[in-house]
């Protein structure tokens, strides 16, 4: 019977961890959904400090009402804890403009398989007392330990934002598109191209711009000027992830977003143009085996952390015949 | 071949200029060391303060990581790799590399390598792995913590000479250097492009990108732009047992990179994973437009409250950096750019971004000004006054020379909310002390630069200066900030981690220093509280600063 925990407070998960590890029982879930308090939330300061079972759209409904948010954007947010943000690094549209989450979180605690509790980083802004080991757990996949509490540095809600649109183009045509942008003065917080219907050979390529009111006005009318005629939504975020199959990533130089997606075929993708950032439905490529140097130091960073084995291994399995870390 | 000569010195003592400390350039083994705090007896008879350096000493001596010299057939291997002239053991030359600048503390390596690629600093770095010998890097030495100090001796690895831009990529903004690039020579490069690699410290016609790099290096504009580990994508990287790897994105690569986020922990690990080689950096788009204000107030506490005024209006400045009233006198003194000599506070205030909404902007933020009583807002009118103005704040260190022989840098952080009671705290401190303690900061950030003045011909001026810095610290921790928002901790602030974090915090540090360095001899003594043993001295530590 895989174990299944759903502990009431961190304290509780601790003990689970260190009793797992202890017994060198795999885990096979963890409920942080209890843990979903605001800890402290100073609007003065735009910092945040909340517990990791709390939902995206819970706390940016909460941060909305003082004018704030935390910038990122993954779909589906109202089911979405911050520990699944944080494990999986997400992000959505609006990576353009303001990055991942790495770029936004200031502490991270995490309740490690020996059942001590972690924290790194701290609660102010600018922060660079101990190493950043914040990093190392987000996108680990929780394979390192489990996230508890989290502080985030927050922006103000932007005065304005706007989405235009240049639908249906060729594939060509949306390349052009994205190298006059990348050419012009324009600061888009959102560059997205996607096809969400494979039996339409056309791309959409969707610009977004946020900010004060005169600065929006002004980026639109020249984005209109280079091509960019139709009024866009991003509703081609939660169609493409709604959508039934497993999607690939595919991580490029921004200039080769569109090389890129050529041998995709009629494949439905949304790509990040700005990032070169690709999701897509086509054949899986086989993924590159991360080089041995930096693998090496990442299985001996999973077997430190996680000696027992209790959290799930996403490092690919050392090659048959090869000497154990 | 044994790296160290057969000779064991027991115990050379000599007087370090500025204090009288004795500088221990070899010592006894476990078997000695009853003689050895003995001799340190009679030192703090004749010597009036203890320096940190001392229990350190003691420190590495008790766990058996003894400062002995290099042998000559050492020093002989390490000058047919890289060639004699770029390997320095005496002299002035060497002086050079005794401390950085945090110079309270000083201790010489015992070899200065100063590589030309980085397939010559693995091969030193492989040299140091089989000899057992810790091994530093440096870039320039800017530091302020005394990260860079060689506290049990080694070989100072120097990235001074792998200094060039090797490769711009325009259309996707990236440019790859090597480590030792000077960071303001990234935005040269690529000037007249619309482009520049936005962190910018203070240090920035100085210091280089690899120490930028460990130290996860700030500077006025990360209030909107972030701080090195924003801007940063990937490097080359030396791990210590001397292999070469790439961590993070590559030269040519996307920016999702599959596995752990190596980058990002070695990223403010000061030096103590590995040797970062070259750089991939992003470059960020050149704003528009700017307006850039300097706002005159009567009172630090007034300055501040448009700093979170200015925060809770929604609006993000490009920089908000305060001067206080001593500061202002000394930066005037020494550049004579206008600043008033009887002002509480200078705050200076820069927008940035598209031209179209900066307007209004920058209305608001002057009616913010003067809704905290500021006498005076003035608009930089030429891009050529904005320039100037900047000069006068990132030289304003500078400007110390003419109030004090010696100043030591306080680097602190609270929520930006509390500003104005850790300034009054400082104020309170500098009473106490009888020191000044001009203040010139990244306001925007909460991140405050106390600069205690001291003399340190004057043992209690040093003594003093040590505890008012370390009071400053402790309250910023207590108001819920840190001990260090981009110096580091170094062996500086060595005390400040255990009171910032738990055991458990520690160990998992720990955890990962072992993981990168199990020997533990990259940069080793730095950034931990020392084990039960090394407690032992603290006390002793403790009354000396
Ligand atoms: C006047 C003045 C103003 C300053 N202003 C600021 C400021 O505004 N913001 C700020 O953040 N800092 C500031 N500093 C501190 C200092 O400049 C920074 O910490 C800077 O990043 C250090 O760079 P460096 O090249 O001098 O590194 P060093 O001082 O030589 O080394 C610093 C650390 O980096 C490590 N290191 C250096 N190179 C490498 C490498 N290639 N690989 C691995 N590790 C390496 C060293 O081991 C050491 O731990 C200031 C310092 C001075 C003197």
């Amino acid at each position: 019977m895989p174990l299944k925990l759903k502990p009431a407070h961190r304290q509780e998960l601790a003990a689970a961890l260190a009793a797992a590890t202890a017994r060198g029982e795999a885990i096979a879930e963890v409920d942080v959904s209890a843990l979903n308090r605001v800890i402290e939330h100073q609007p003065s300061d735009q910092t945040v400090t909340v517990e990791a079972g709390l939902t995206l759209g819970a706390l940016q409904e909460l941060l909305a009402r003082h004018g704030q948010w935390l910038p990122v954007d993954p779909a589906h947010a109202t089911r979405l804890t911050l520990r699944e943000l944080i494990d999986a690094n997400l992000s959505g549209p609006r990576r353009c403009g303001h990055g991942t989450i790495r770029d936004h979180v200031l502490g991270l605690t995490v309740a490690l398989a020996d059942g001590t509790l972690a924290r790194s980083g701290g609660r102010v802004v600018k922060n660079v007392a101990g190493y950043d080991l914040a990093k190392l757990f987000i996108g680990a996949a929780g394979s390192l330990g489990v996230v508890t509490e989290v502080t985030f540095k927050l922006k103000p809600l932007p005065q304005a934002e706007e989405f235009l649109a240049a639908p249906g183009a060729t594939l060509e045509a949306a390349a052009q598109l994205l190298e006059a942008v990348a050419g012009s003065a324009l600061t888009p917080v959102v560059l997205d191209l996607h096809r969400l219907d494979p039996a339409t050979p056309g791309v959409t390529v969707v610009a977004g711009f946020a900010g004060a009111r005169e600065d929006v006005a002004w980026e639109t009318a020249r984005a209109r000027a280079l091509g960019f005629t139709a009024v866009g939504d991003l509703g081609h975020e939660p169609a493409f992830w709604s959508a039934p199959g497993a999607a690939h990533r595919l991580s490029v130089l921004p200039a080769l977003v569109a090389p890129a997606l050529r041998p995709l075929g009629a494949a439905t993708f949304v790509a990040r143009a700005g990032n070169g950032v690709i999701y897509h439905r086509g054949p899986a490529a086989a993924p590159a085996p991360p080089a041995p140097g930096p693998l090496a130091v990442m299985r001996r960073l999973k077997a430190a952390f996680d000696p027992a084995g209790i959290f799930p291994n996403p490092l690919p399995p050392p090659a048959p015949g090869a000497p154990p870390v | 071949m044994h790296p160290y000569g057969a000779a064991r010195p027991i115990l050379h003592k000599k007087w370090t200029a500025h204090s009288g400390a004795p500088r221990l350039l070899g010592l006894p083994g476990r078997d000695g060391l009853i003689e050895l705090i003995g001799r340190i007896r009679r030192i703090g008879k004749t010597v009036p303060s203890t320096k940190p350096t001392l229990s350190r000493y003691l420190f590495a001596c008790m766990t058996n990581d003894q400062p002995t010299p290099l042998s000559p057939a050492a020093i002989a291997a390490l000058r047919e790799l890289v060639g004699a002239e770029n390997v320095i053991v005496g002299g002035d030359e060497l002086l050079v590399y005794e401390c950085d600048a945090y110079t309270i503390e000083k201790q010489l390596p015992h070899a200065v390598v100063l590589p030309k690629n980085t397939a010559e600093v693995a091969a030193v770095v492989r040299l140091c792995a089989k000899w057992g010998v810790p091994f530093i890097p440096r870039g320039a030495g800017t530091s302020l913590s005394g990260t860079v100090l060689a506290v049990t001796g080694g070989v100072m690895i120097a990235l001074t000479r792998m200094n060039r831009v090797l490769e711009v990529d325009y259309r996707n903004r990236r440019a790859l250097v090597e480590a030792g690039c000077v960071n303001a020579w990234i935005t040269q490069a690529v000037k007249g492009r619309g482009l520049y690699y936005a962190p910018d410290p203070s240090s920035q016609s100085a210091c280089t990108i690899g120490g930028n790099v460990a130290t996860n290096s700030g500077g006025p504009h990360t209030l909107k732009y972030g701080v090195t580990t924003n801007h940063v994508l990937g490097f080359e990287f030396v791990l210590p047992d001397g292999e070469v790897c790439w961590l993070g994105t590559r030269p040519d690569g996307g920016e999702e990179v599959d596995g752990y986020d190596l980058r990002g922990v070695v990223i403010g690990s000061e030096g103590m994973f590995g040797i970062v080689t070259r750089v991939l950096v992003q470059l960020t788009r050149a704003p528009q437009s700017f307006k850039t204000m300097m706002g005159v107030f009567e009172s630090v506490d007034a300055a501040s409250q448009t700093v979170s005024d200015i925060i809770a209006a929604g609006i993000v400045p490009g920089a908000m950096e305060m001067m206080d009233q001593l500061i202002t006198q000394a930066v005037e003194a020494a550049y004579h750019f206008g600043f008033p000599l009887d002002a509480g506070a200078v705050l200076i205030i820069e927008l940035d971004g598209l031209a179209a909404g900066l307007e209004r902007q920058a209305d608001r933020v002057q009616e913010i000004c003067r809704q905290n009583g500021a006498r005076e807002v003035r608009l930089a009118r030429t891009e050529a006054e904005r320039l100037e103005l900047w000069k006068c704040r990132k030289r304003a260190f500078g400007a110390i020379g003419r109030l004090s022989p010696n100043f030591l840098t306080q680097d602190g952080v609270v929520p930006r909310s509390q500003l104005p009671a850790i300034m009054r705290y400082i104020r309170a401190c500098s009473e106490r002390h009888g020191l000044r303690i001009p203040n010139v900061f990244h306001a925007g950030d909460g991140n405050i630069h106390p600069l205690i003045l001291y003399d340190e011909r004057e043992p209690d001026q040093v003594r003093r200066a040590l505890l008012a810095g370390h009071e400053i610290l402790e309250q910023c921790i207590a108001l819920g900030g840190s001990a260090s928002g981009e110096h580091g901790i170094g062996v500086e602030k060595i005390d400040f981690m255990a009171r910032q974090f738990s055991p458990d915090d520690l160990a998992a540090m720990r955890t990962v220093r072992r993981v990168f360095d199990p020997a533990q001899r990259c940069n080793p003594h730095k950034m931990f509280p020392g084990s039960k043993r090394c407690a032992d001295f603290a006390p002793r530590k403790q009354a000396a600063a």
